[in-house]
């Protein structure tokens, strides 16, 4: 049995017109659940005040016709709050959607401890596939680059053009029909980007260290990529 | 070495130049479409253009309205403006999707000083004065000039891949200003009391910092990147030239 079981009783157990069973399980229950002992006394203090305030108030003309007024409004609000009823062959996205969850503090830590373990070691494994090793330069480039020492910078030339490989592509299928003024102002073009990439190139070659044509190469190798991208619609 | 025509020879001749003359004048003519229209706009407008190629000129002037004139060659593009709730929408590129080939469009477009203007074109020169906006954006993605002057915007982008680009105007404080180019000459001229960050970087040519030059500056992998303060430093400037040179010049 439940909290939520527990307070329902709570009424007659205040009344003491619980089964002696029931009534010792209640108790046993109030013994070790804060929240249901608080219930307990706040219902005791409703009953109590009624008590003692006994013959104070007019009767209502039509007692069992006010209660039963209350008590379809206060099905009425239940019907409406309460989840919807879950079919037999409803999936099991659905019913885990639709369940009602009423989990103990304990329960509730466990749950929160779980969940902070498995995100920092999502982090953790997702920061170390970046390359944030922590004891690098602290310097990031922008753009595609990881930091040195995870990836060569030849092999985020690499990477970068495979991605310039798939546009180019689809460059060279359209180029056959454009006029040749725009073939040349393409490849023209092209070819100052490419000077950029390999000064970058052979800058780096001789001093791997180097930010400025690191930065240079990574602007370029976007530069070109973008280019080949407007292009390649045409 | 004289040449001698015979009288009749030479009516002949007269007759047919001129009539040459005529053909091609009107070929010419015909050639050439050109398009003027207005829209009626508020004091802070906002223009896009993206053009395919052709010159963009922007100019402002005194009234609260736009006039775009386009002098389009055969085949003459299609040239659909779109107004908007902010202004001006003028897409060349999607208007002309299917076709081929299609000649040079060029805009002149006259706007309130106050106005923000977002050009783009595949090639061609763009000239921009006198916006004093939020906004100036100017790029072109494979060979022309920029000219932007007295420009006084909070935002200007100003980027090519071939060509020059020059920026006469003023920097705002906490404005951001980014010029780029992949081969050609970036200029900026500057009023002397003028303050920003700067990070400027030319890893093929001379980097000229004029008079704005000042011991605080860093010059970083051998003199191909300056980064340092001018005056209150607080405008963001960024300048970077592929293989051409950066100079900048006091008013």
């Amino acid at each position: 049995m439940n909290c939520e079981k527990y307070q329902d009783l709570l009424s007659d157990f205040v009344d003491g017109s619980l089964a002696p069973e029931d009534h010792k399980n209640v108790e046993t229950h109030l013994s070790v659940c804060v929240v249901c002992a608080e219930a307990r006394n706040d219902v005791g203090a409703i009953v109590g005040f009624c008590l003692e305030h006994r013959g104070e108030y007019d009767a209502v003309p039509n007692e069992r016709a006010l209660w039963l007024r209350i008590s379809n409004m206060i099905e009425v609000d239940s019907a409406s709050a309460s989840p919807t009823a879950i079919q037999a062959n409803a999936g099991w996205w659905f019913r885990l959607m639709n369940r009602s969850w009423q989990l103990s503090f304990p329960q509730l830590a466990a749950a929160a401890t779980v969940i902070i373990v498995v995100v920092s070691m999502f982090t953790l494994v997702g920061l170390r596939g970046l390359g944030f090793t922590g004891g690098g330069s602290g310097v990031q480039s922008a753009g595609f680059v990881p930091p040195l020492g995870v990836v060569s910078v030849k092999d985020r030339y690499r990477q970068q053009e495979q991605v310039i490989a798939y546009w180019n592509e689809r460059v060279e299928l359209n180029k056959a029909r454009w006029n040749p003024q725009m073939r040349e102002t393409f490849d023209k073009n092209m070819s100052v980007i490419d000077s950029a990439v390999n000064d970058s190139m052979r800058q780096l070659s001789q001093n791997p260290h180097d930010e400025v044509s690191e930065e240079i190469l990574n602007a370029a190798l976007n530069d070109k990529v973008e280019l080949l991208k407007e292009f390649a619609s045409l | 070495m004289n040449f001698y025509l015979p009288t009749r020879n030479r009516v002949s001749f007269a007759a047919f130049s001129a009539l040459f003359l005529v053909f091609a004048l009107a070929g010419s003519a015909f050639a050439q479409q050109r398009v003027s229209r207005q829209y009626p706009a508020g004091k802070n407008v906002r223009i896009e253009l993206k053009n395919l190629s052709g010159t963009i000129t922007v100019e402002t002037w005194q009234r609260d309205e736009i006039r775009i004139t386009a002098s389009m060659e055969a085949p003459a593009v299609h040239f659909n403006p779109r107004q908007t709730d902010t202004g001006l929408v003028i897409d060349i590129v999607a208007d002309n999707r299917d076709r081929r080939d299609v000649g040079d469009a060029n805009f002149k477009i006259q706007v309130p000083a106050r106005s923000s203007v977002d050009l783009e074109t595949r090639s061609g020169q763009i000239s921009v004065s006198n916006i004093q906006g939020d906004l100036v954006r100017a790029h072109v993605w494979t060979s022309g000039d920029i000219t932007l002057s007295g420009v006084n915007a909070a935002r200007v982008f100003a980027s090519n891949t071939t060509g020059n680009i020059f920026f006469d105007g003023e920097f705002a404080s906490g404005g951001t200003y980014e010029f780029k180019s992949g081969q050609g000459v970036i200029t900026l001229r500057l009023p002397a009391n003028c303050g920003f960050r700067l990070v400027a970087t030319a890893p093929a040519k001379k980097i000229s910092m004029g008079e704005f030059w000042n011991k605080g500056m860093q010059l970083l992998g051998e003199g191909r990147r300056i980064i340092g303060d001018v005056g209150d430093g607080r405008a963001s400037v960024t300048v970077t030239n592929y293989q051409g040179q950066i100079n900048f010049l006091r008013r």
